[in-house]
């Protein structure tokens, strides 16, 4: 397999931070605030009203947009809820009965609004949770396909639609983007491998179906990511996962055989799950931290709606792992203004 | 002809036990349930055609609760009723299996031909004690994962103390979880084991909590009330006996799981959610899990784990319930074929969709 590296891991939030109990007011749970955060939850990020999907891809991406975005051949473009991946106007729509409004795609507006006019786009939109981490399989992949291509930007963003309930599966949830560059130079970390498993027959699964799921599929999907490794659980230095019940993971590591202490999930307070983004808010905090040391393996795990099950083994190289615009941040008017300058 | 008095006759052995007694005895029965409601006669409407049957409302909680009974004929007392839900609070446990117990011995003794007092108790009664566990009396020094396992232990003991001082013809009989009518599968009760089993096939439960190598000792109804229409008998000896499966005969819990899954897939329906079988996991990951789930309100998979988490710690307990005394008393006790059971018994579930359709 050719190998590939990864860095320049960045997110946005939705720019309205409320806490559990304000969104518990409003009618946006369907838990008490007061199990959500016995869970671990506390705040999460909401977006403004004309706040969107995309405008929290542009800040992301925009805090990559000198550097590590110069050259790149393609952009693999993530989405949870496949209505992120269409800007086109639904008034429009319903107005004129012309698909093209049904098919105003973000990754190609993203290729435009920021000039990387050599890039192709392909968009992800069927992983649910793990449509990040998929991504970076899929430019992986891309890279061992297309011996010229030297990086692949891969972004995920997603809103909740408007009147949406914040909590899925017992999770609080945030609207938010991620992004990192996968490269053929050596970078900040060398990617070991990455899994995925699908189970279609689950798409109907209710919440509690999703959580009852939750843990032999996760049980499986460490087993055999670290299979693929030629790896044992000893050898994982760091586990950064999905933010979900704080005990998840007490769960889950005495399975799996990686001990708690070696979970990183400390923004599960702050931010809550943030849709396909956990994993990059996590990994940049660990980064952030200074407790990652060369040559250890982190593993990136995600579960998407019952469905899909993705995960990467990272190892990391030493190297310069963040890009100099610092970790996360929210959407600025400003790079909307760029988007819709760009479009009229 | 002698004179039988069951408790808990309208409950699930308490009618098994009257029925099996009637056929294969000419003695009258005085039936004694908790309630007299009409609705509840109904359970027992295919015994009261025997003009030698009667029912008696008895509640053990009452001060005299057998006050009604005329003593002086009564030659044979089988005791089976009792609060039998793992999460039964400690004042209740208490109040009916603990002291109910007690109002029981009492009238025994005010019963001068009682040749028998037949005793419903648990192996569960051994409580947290691992290892080859024997047909003698219990101490309490091992502990109890809940309250029920300790109410029948104390029941047990305030009847082996009775029995001592009074010269009781006591016979405690330890039975085994019934997970079966018979050899068909044929669920007549629902407990923990179905409902367990009905989390995983719902996909709601994707954790064991256990050791997959602990035995477990599993029954039918019809061995048990046959057993126990054995043990009635005056020329049975009296005792503590195990009426279960021999060790050899029990099954480790992984294998049974696994057997399980293989009845479920066998389902169109449930090979296409491609649900895993369970990881198992320790107790205090399965506390987690319980403790994490708290918050989620009267959902399915909260009511279903409140039915399994009063009992998961004794999925690691494992324990060998020698059952020699049962087998020397009973020669005629029939094998238990714990896997076969097991099968047939999923089966039922799942053509039944867990009782929701006829088979
Ligand atoms: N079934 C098993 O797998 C199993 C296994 C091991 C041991 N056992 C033992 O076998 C015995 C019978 O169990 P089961 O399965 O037949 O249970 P069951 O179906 O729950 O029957 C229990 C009976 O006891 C009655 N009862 C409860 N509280 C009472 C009270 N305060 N006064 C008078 N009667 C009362 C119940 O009447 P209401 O319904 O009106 O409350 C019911 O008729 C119990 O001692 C149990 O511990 C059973």
């Amino acid at each position: 397999m050719t190998d590939v590296y990864v860095d320049n891991f960045v997110y946005a939030l939705g720019e309205r931070k409320l806490h559990v109990t304000e969104s518990e007011a409003q009618g946006l749970l369907l838990s008490s605030a007061a199990d959500l955060m016995a869970a671990g939850f506390e705040w999460h990020h909401r977006c403004e009203p004309d706040t969107t999907a995309y405008d929290l891809a542009v800040t992301t991406a925009n805090q990559l947009v000198r550097g590590p975005l110069d050259g790149v051949d393609a952009i693999v473009y993530a989405t949870c809820l496949p209505h992120n991946a269409n800007v086109g106007s639904a008034e429009e729509w319903r107005r004129t009965r012309d698909v093209k409004h049904l098919m105003d795609f973000p990754a190609s507006r993203l290729q435009a609004d920021l000039g990387l006019d050599g890039s192709v786009v392909i968009g992800l939109n069927q992983q649910a949770c793990t449509a990040m981490l998929g991504s970076v399989r899929v430019a992986g992949a891309l890279l061992g396909a297309e011996p010229d291509w030297q990086r692949v930007l891969c972004l995920t963003a997603d809103r909740f639609p408007d009147g949406a309930r914040y909590e899925q599966s017992y999770n609080l949830i945030s609207d938010g983007a991620a992004a990192c560059v996968v490269s053929r130079q050596p970078a900040a970390f060398r990617v070991l491998t990455a899994h995925q498993i699908t189970n279609g027959g689950l798409s109907d699964a209710s919440d509690d179906e999703t959580v009852g799921s939750y843990f032999s599929y996760v049980a499986r999907l460490v087993r055999e990511t670290l299979d693929r490794a030629h790896l044992a659980p000893g050898d994982v230095d760091w586990v950064v996962p999905q933010n979900t019940h704080r005990k998840t993971w007490d769960i889950l590591s005495r399975i799996v055989g990686i001990g708690a202490e070696r979970v990183w999930m400390p923004s599960l307070p702050d931010a809550g799950h943030v849709i396909s983004a956990d994993n990059v808010v996590n990994l940049a905090s660990l980064v952030e931290s200074g407790r990652l040391r060369r040559g250890q393996r982190v593993l990136l795990l995600m579960a998407g709606f019952g469905l899909n099950w993705q995960s990467l083994i990272l190892e990391a190289t030493g190297d310069a792992a963040m890009p100099a615009s610092g970790r996360g941040s929210q959407p600025d008017h400003g790079a909307r203004e760029l988007a819709e300058r760009s479009v009229t | 002809m002698g004179h039988i008095l069951i408790t808990g006759a309208d409950g699930y052995l308490g009618r098994q036990v009257a029925a099996r007694l009637l056929r294969d005895t000419d003695d009258r029965l005085t039936l004694t349930v908790r309630t007299a409601d009409p609705g509840r006669r109904a359970a027992l409407a295919d015994l009261l055609d025997d003009r030698r049957v009667d029912v008696v409302p008895a509640d053990v909680r009452d001060a005299d609760p057998f006050a009604a009974v005329d003593a002086a004929g009564v030659t044979t007392i089988v005791h089976a009723a009792a609060v039998t839900a793992f999460n039964v609070d400690a004042p209740t446990a208490l109040a009916v299996n603990v002291e109910g117990t007690a109002k029981v011995a009492a009238f025994a003794r005010r019963c001068p031909r009682l040749t028998r007092l037949l005793a419903l108790s648990t192996l569960f009664a051994a409580g947290r004690r691992t290892g080859t566990v024997t047909e003698t009396r219990h101490d309490d020094t091992a502990g109890f994962v809940n309250h029920y396992e300790w109410s029948k232990w104390a029941a047990e003991r305030r009847l082996l103390t009775e029995a001592d001082a009074a010269g009781l013809p006591l016979t405690v009989a330890r039975l085994a979880t019934i997970v079966a009518e018979d050899g068909t599968g044929t669920v007549g009760q629902y407990n923990a084991f179905h409902n367990t089993l009905k989390l995983f096939c719902y996909g709601l439960l994707s954790l064991m909590p256990g050791d997959p190598k602990t035995p477990l000792y599993l029954a039918t109804a019809e061995f048990t009330a046959r057993g126990l229409a054995h043990l009635a008998r005056p020329d049975v000896p009296s005792g503590i006996y195990h009426l279960a499966p021999a060790p050899e005969e029990a099954a480790p819990l992984g294998e049974l799981v696994d057997l399980a899954f293989d009845v479920f897939e066998r389902d169109p329906g449930f090979r296409r959610r491609r649900l895993l079988r369970p990881a198992f996991c320790d107790i205090d990951g399965f506390r987690d899990l319980v403790e994490g789930t708290r918050g989620f309100g009267a959902s399915p998979m909260r009511q279903a784990l409140d039915s399994v988490s009063p009992f998961a710690e004794q999925m690691f307990l494992a324990k060998d319930f020698d059952s020699t005394r049962l087998r020397t008393a009973w020669p005629a006790a029939p094998a238990t074929d714990t896997r076969r059971l097991v099968e047939a018994t999923c089966t039922h579930l799942v053509t039944t969709r867990f009782g929701r359709r006829a088979p």
